[in-house]
């Protein structure tokens, strides 16, 4: 009887072809996917089969959170050549100087907020204080910033609609708020598309989870048909027509 | 395959080397991609949201009574109830609708009946319409029919995709057609699900007249004195 004589294999496996699978599918999930928008509540919106998709530039979208706390997050034009001019950056520092200019304006109170404040204000995409309280937030950092508005035991979170009761230089006596103040603010910024979207009923979206009751929404909803934004888009997730 | 075969040309050296083989070890760029690719599943969404535009009245009394008015034989008015479970998560969406005027029978003060009747968001079976979306199907029929003409036109391909827009936008807004009048009025619980559902009925069933109402006290009394509305919010007044 011969000796079988066991060939020594080399153990090495050839990784080259899982490679390329892998590099497959980065390229594919680099191309096709977003990325998540950093919210400060998660909702799950409502499907319809409506399939106008959610525009990128030139639009307000207002969070209602469950509880009905307001957040706005605010895109100035995509468009690289005047990025410098209508960019979500330079429109949001532009808002929250007319913002606090009108709110000083109607309440008499002085907000204190400084150069610094406004720059760190374009950089979020989202806000959702009060702006008596907004000096105090902007001068946190990042992780502080993210406490306060995840904390639920926090009344100053979300934009407030409580009434500013204030007299015009007729002497008659009107009311608004400051998401009003906000929306108003926005919509009077020097960009003019924004202006144009608002308009044509696809510069403002608003999100809120499908538990959510109308109770909570009707508020938001009603604010903006009072400054007359009456037209306006809801974000939704598609289903088809069957379900 | 990862490896290059080192020839030498051909020409044989004295004390030439063998030929080797380099091998390339490819296994720590594929746990870099692998790590890669779960960075960018995680912290990306495939999903882009949609969009459902809606136009609501302005806020002006005047122009609201005005709509109040609307001619009573084509409106129809949906009222929106939602019932949770004990962890807060819908159960049912329920829609309580009236034609035209509220029609109620009081004996002293228990409500008798009224033409209140109860549907459901049940979309459709095939070509088989079912709950709240039969009913506004039946009461915008003449609409329908006109875009479902157009959509035929442009399934034939003698429209393009947007003249049947148009079209089908122009049907919509046919003051000569008997087109429904539909007063959405969501009662204080009802969900952010059941308006978008409502909202969404309107387009599939293209009717181009609506608007977000509120309830007047008969309307309550009417859904008060429902037997389903009993049924659903039995437990929780007790």
């Amino acid at each position: 009887m011969g000796k079988v004589k066991i060939k020594r294999k080399s153990t090495l496996i050839d990784m080259t072809a899982m490679s390329d699978v892998t590099v497959l599918l980065l390229t594919f999930f680099m191309l096709t996917s977003t990325f998540l928008q950093k919210e400060p509540v998660t909702v799950i919106t409502p499907s319809s089969v409506s399939e106008i998709k959610v525009p990128t530039a030139n639009v307000v979208n207002v969070l209602v959170s469950p509880k009905g706390q307001i957040f706005l997050s605010v895109s100035g034009d995509a468009d690289a050549d005047n990025a410098e001019q209508w960019g979500s950056e330079p429109l949001r520092k532009e808002v929250l100087k007319t913002a606090a200019a009108n709110y000083e304006k109607y309440t008499g109170k002085k907000l204190g907020i400084t150069a610094m404040d406004i720059e760190k204000f374009a950089k979020n995409a989202s806000f959702g204080v009060p702006l008596e309280k907004m000096h105090e937030f902007l001068s946190l950092d990042q992780t502080k910033q993210d406490e306060w508005l995840g904390n639920p035991d926090r009344a100053d979170v979300g934009i407030p609609l409580k009434d500013i009761n204030y007299v015009d230089q007729n002497g008659t006596p009107l009311a608004t708020n400051e998401f009003q103040i906000w929306m108003r603010a926005i919509y009077s910024s020097s960009n003019p598309n924004i202006h144009d979207a608002i308009q044509k009923g696809e510069g403002i979206a608003v999100k809120a989870d499908r538990g959510t009751k109308f109770e909570t929404i009707h508020p938001v909803l009603d604010n903006l048909q009072t400054i007359k934004m009456n037209k306006f888009s809801v974000m939704t997730a598609l289903k088809t027509e069957a379900d | 395959m990862a490896q290059i075969e080192q020839s030498d040309g051909g020409k044989k050296k004295k004390g030439a080397q063998k030929k080797m083989a380099i091998h390339v070890d490819f296994t720590p760029m594929v746990d870099m991609n692998m790590l890669l690719i779960t960075f960018f599943m995680l912290c990306t969404t495939m999903i882009k949201s949609q969009t459902l535009s809606i136009a609501l009245p302005t806020n002006e009394k005047l122009q609201q009574e005005e709509l109040q008015k609307a001619k009573e034989s084509e409106a129809i008015t949906l009222i929106l109830d939602t019932t949770y479970d004990e962890r807060g998560a819908i159960k049912d969406n329920t829609v309580y609708y009236y034609a035209g005027k509220p029609e109620t029978e009081f004996n002293g003060q228990d409500l008798v009946s009224s033409n209140i009747q109860v549907a459901h968001f049940e979309g459709n079976d095939g070509a088989i319409l079912k709950g709240i979306r039969k009913i506004l199907h039946d009461r915008n029929q003449d609409v329908l029919d006109k875009v479902e003409e157009q959509k035929d036109r442009w399934r034939r391909k003698e429209i393009t995709e947007d003249q049947f827009q148009a079209e089908a936008k122009k049907i919509r807004n046919d003051e000569k057609l008997t087109r429904p009048v539909v007063i959405i009025k969501p009662m204080e619980g009802a969900s952010w699900e059941s308006v978008i559902a409502a909202l969404d009925e309107m387009q599939i069933n293209q009717i181009s007249r609506y608007q977000i109402g509120s309830l007047t006290d008969t309307d309550k009394a009417m859904v008060f004195a429902t037997p389903d509305f009993k049924k659903a919010h039995g437990n929780e007044q007790k």
